[in-house]
């Protein structure tokens, strides 16, 4: 379920970061403890412990303690303005880049995405 | 091995000790008992062709000392590898070891004991002698008191016989393919020994009793000495060796 | 109270040949190590002296904060389970468990249970055991020792896939029920990466590396695209390849975020190194300068 090169921690956050975003994950919502998510996807508890940390510097969890951890209230809101620089960064950059190199222009690519959005309205 | 359970880290070294020579008499006791079984059967047999005039019992007994070696040898080789890595140290098991050989040499030195009275009254009911090869000549072995001495020697020579096997043993485990020449220094030593105790054949390779040609004049007080300090320097030795063994490697 | 490992210029040699040269290593209490290392570098030396199965020729070897070398306080709550484990061979499956009840620590009713689950036959004498079953044995009596080092050398030896991941799930278990130290040495390292919080690699009797499991993923990198592209970035190459007019180089080090966008501009695409594959590379005896 992992793929090599990004660090398993990081794509456990961002796992956790996108079941916030579509729901499944409430704010104020409590999440499975590390030894949980450790025994659920067979990794080191140290591994999900570094995610859990990295979510809760970056203020998208909170810690309880000895409760556990919970889902931030504005978790969902932080995300959104993440998420839309990070897919600016990570989606359309590199579209843009390899749209160029195969000489397609962009007005092409616009006008292929105000169709998409019509076609789906 | 059972009834390990619950047991206690500074005194773990004793109970596996006990443990070993329990093991051990329960493993062979099929054999010990065939022995003892033999021993009193086949004078019986021989007693419908001819006079007997020799203690079968005696040489069951001198074969439980060969016995004793291997017995002391083969456990020592294989507990090596098993027992530390189980956890122990080599300190706790030559101690298990010194406690096996004391138990080991004295319950098999009671039955040797027991043997030989208990022959001693089958054979003056069937009226035959209770002979010994001693010296070129058969004789008997005495009085009821001679016998109940000749007995006694047998705990001490068990315990001889096992540190020698020990020796060996854990010399072969350390030294693989040259250990077990230790075997040729030892063997005449510790069979001249007994040979010279009651100047008597013990079972075994006659050429390796030749040291007792040194000892042809020694007072059975000075025999037995000797033992005692064979038996010592043969303990120490098996100690030593055993006390810095690393583990063999793995085939691959 | 799981142990530490403290290794202070500690060298093992067999005869006039070194196995281990000098090593120096500190382990933490509570984690699980990875062991890798290609045959012969020193990874079985390395743990037999942890276990106190061998003494170094020189250096120290502390366990726990002690001298391991004849400590019955710890060597009773060390555990090394070696390949096809230690042994009587002409003893039952069921004598063998019982044997691992000289450690106090020992968790017999544990080692039935896993006996069960791993369908070790209890009445089966040893020397009858398949090599896979065997090997099962070993880790069976390793996880119900219940030490506070507990080492596994190659012990997924022989077992089949289903079995390994079996007991890795049952390691992974025991561990976060009881957490102490534990390494694992193995060659398939892309089958146990997510199980470790550290990796060390041994090479020709050295610590070649030893690191959080992050930095290695994050370590290497492989670059593909037109070869004269490539070799203007003026990068160390662990490997490279050549098909054509288009090269690959496997690097050690993490990009950083210029020479990303240099390649990207460039064509170059860039792609992760697995772990095993970084170790292959490492561990190159080709390389110079390991």
């Amino acid at each position: 379920m992992f793929d090599d090169g990004t660090p398993i921690y990081r794509q456990i956050a961002d796992q956790i970061k996108a079941e916030i975003m579509n729901g499944s994950l409430e704010p104020g919502g409590k999440v499975m403890s590390t030894n949980q998510y450790a025994a659920f996807y067979q990794i080191n508890p140290a591994t999900a412990q570094k995610a859990f940390r990295e979510l809760v510097d970056e203020g998208v969890l909170y810690k309880q303690r000895g409760v556990g951890m919970f889902v931030a209230d504005d978790a969902r809101d932080r995300l959104a303005a993440d998420f839309r620089d990070r897919f600016f960064e990570r989606v359309l950059a590199p579209l843009v880049r390899e749209a160029r190199q195969a000489g397609i222009p962009l007005t092409d690519i616009i006008d292929y995405l105000k169709a998409q959005e019509g076609a789906l309205q | 091995m059972s009834s390990l359970a619950n047991l206690r880290l500074p005194t773990r070294r004793y109970a596996l000790g006990a443990g070993f020579a329990l093991e051990g008499l329960k493993y062979f006791k099929y054999w010990v008992l065939a022995a003892l079984v033999l021993s009193f059967a086949v004078p019986l047999v021989i007693s419908q062709y001819s006079d007997v005039a020799l203690s079968a019992w005696y040489y069951t007994a001198n074969v439980g000392k060969w016995f004793t070696a291997f017995v002391g040898g083969g456990f020592v080789f294989t507990l090596v590898p098993n027992m530390i890595a189980a956890g122990l140290t080599r300190r706790e098991l030559a101690v298990s070891m010194g406690v096996f050989g004391v138990l080991w040499s004295l319950v098999l030195g009671a039955v040797a004991f027991a043997g030989i009275l208990g022959e001693r009254a089958y054979y003056d009911a069937l009226g035959w002698s209770q002979g010994i090869d001693a010296s070129d000549a058969i004789a008997p072995i005495g009085s009821l008191g001679d016998t109940i001495a000749f007995a006694s020697y047998y705990p001490l020579l068990y315990l001889v016989y096992f540190a020698a096997g020990t020796v060996i043993g854990i010399a072969s485990y350390r030294w693989e393919g040259a250990g077990w020449l230790l075997l040729v220094p030892i063997i005449p030593v510790v069979f001249s020994l007994d040979n010279g105790l009651y100047d008597t054949e013990p079972v075994g390779p006659g050429w390796a009793g030749f040291l007792g040609l040194f000892m042809d004049g020694w007072a059975r007080g000075v025999v037995i000495a000797t033992i005692v300090a064979v038996t010592a320097v043969l303990a120490a030795a098996a100690y030593r060796i055993l006390i810095d063994v690393p583990l063999r490697s793995k085939k691959a | 109270m799981s142990f530490t490992v403290n290794l202070r210029n500690v060298t093992l040699k067999y005869g006039a040949e070194a196995a281990l040269a000098d090593v120096d290593l500190d382990l933490e209490a509570g984690k699980i190590y990875g062991l890798l290392g290609r045959n012969g570098a020193g990874k079985t030396s390395l743990l037999s002296l942890l276990a106190a199965f061998r003494r170094p020729t020189s250096g120290e070897v502390r366990v726990g904060g002690e001298p391991v070398w004849e400590n019955a306080p710890i060597v009773s709550r060390v555990a090394l389970i070696r390949e096809g484990g230690d042994f009587d061979d002409s003893e039952t499956v069921k004598a063998v468990i019982e044997t691992g009840q000289i450690r106090p620590s020992f968790d017999t009713d544990y080692a039935y249970k896993l006996a069960d689950k791993f369908e070790v036959p209890l009445k089966k004498r040893v020397s009858a055991l398949s090599r896979g079953k065997r090997s099962v044995l070993a880790a069976v009596c390793g996880l119900a020792a219940r030490a506070e080092l507990t080492m596994f050398d190659e012990v997924h030896l022989g077992m089949d896939a289903p079995t390994r991941d079996a007991f890795y799930k049952e390691l992974l278990a025991e561990y976060m029920e009881r957490p102490h130290t534990v390494v694992l040495s193995t060659h398939l390292i892309d089958e146990v990466a997510n199980y470790l919080e550290e990796v060390i690699i041994v090479d020709r009797g050295r610590i070649l590396r030893h690191a959080d499991i992050e930095a290695f993923q994050g370590m290497g990198a492989t670059l593909t695209g037109p070869a004269d592209a490539v070799d203007a970035l003026g990068l160390a190459a662990l490997a490279e390849q050549r098909l054509g007019g288009t090269k690959s180089i496997t690097v050690a080090d993490a990009l950083d975020k210029s020479v990303r966008e240099r390649a990207a501009a460039a064509g170059i695409e860039i792609g992760p190194v697995g772990l095993q594959d970084l170790f292959i590379h490492l561990t190159d005896p080709n390389r110079n300068g390991a």
